[in-house]
């Protein structure tokens, strides 16, 4: 029996899509909650 | 100088890794930077400790805690906390507005906190501790000062009335 001639098998791409877009969704968050936080340290004024 | 029959070695890193170092890195030097401009550029400070003294045992300007001008528009508080009574004492100030404010603020007993609502005045009151901070009051209002560290079954009543005025 001849053996049977199989393609190359390519190996997967590994995508996380659903990770990345919590990572971005992550990201955000703290990026829009640390500004806001910021902004309002400089509108309330200087502390000595 | 490489060794005689060895090998370079490199740690793999997978891309999606790399680029959330990348993106980490990025994100503590921009706040690193906004913090340093907020301190040394801007000139925000934080509480600092002032002086020690001894809790049991009050004496000077603590004898009379309450406001005091030093000038005109510049005035020094000095300001009790007290965990027998849950109170600030005093538990009320008023000030003009446009006034510079310097706030002294120690406890008689345990740690409290002191915090002025809508600014920047943020406090650990320790006993045997002097905190201090400075502010200049541009907007008429009333700005509560609270206790913010539980200091017992009272805690959530203490607190007191800083006031801004007309001139």
């Amino acid at each position: 029996m001849a053996d049977e001639q199989r393609p190359e098998e390519q190996p997967e791409e590994f995508r996380p899509r659903g990770t990345v877009a919590i990572l971005v969704m992550f990201v955000l968050a703290i990026i829009i909650l640390w500004a806001s936080v910021y902004v309002i340290l400089l509108s309330r004024g200087v502390t000595v | 100088m490489s060794q005689p029959g060895s090998t370079k070695q490199s740690v793999h890193i997978d891309p999606y890794e790399k680029n959330w170092m990348r993106i980490s890195i990025i994100l503590l030097i921009i706040f690193g930077t906004a913090v340093t401009v907020a301190g040394f550029a801007l000139g925000f400070q934080v509480p600092s400790p002032e002086e020690r003294v001894d809790p049991n045992n009050l004496t000077g300007p603590w004898l009379n805690p309450g406001l005091r001008e030093l000038s005109p528009g510049v005035y020094e508080v000095y300001i009790i906390a007290n965990a027998t009574t849950w109170q600030f004492d005093p538990p009320a100030v008023e000030v003009p507005v446009g006034s510079t404010v310097t706030f002294y603020v120690t406890s008689r007993d345990i740690q409290h906190g002191f915090k002025l609502q809508d600014t920047n005045i943020n406090m650990q009151i320790v006993p045997g501790q002097v905190s201090k901070l400075t502010y200049t009051f541009d907007e008429v209002g009333e700005y509560p000062y609270i206790c913010t560290e539980y200091c017992g079954i009272g805690h959530a009543a203490m607190f007191g009335t800083f006031t801004v005025v007309e001139k």
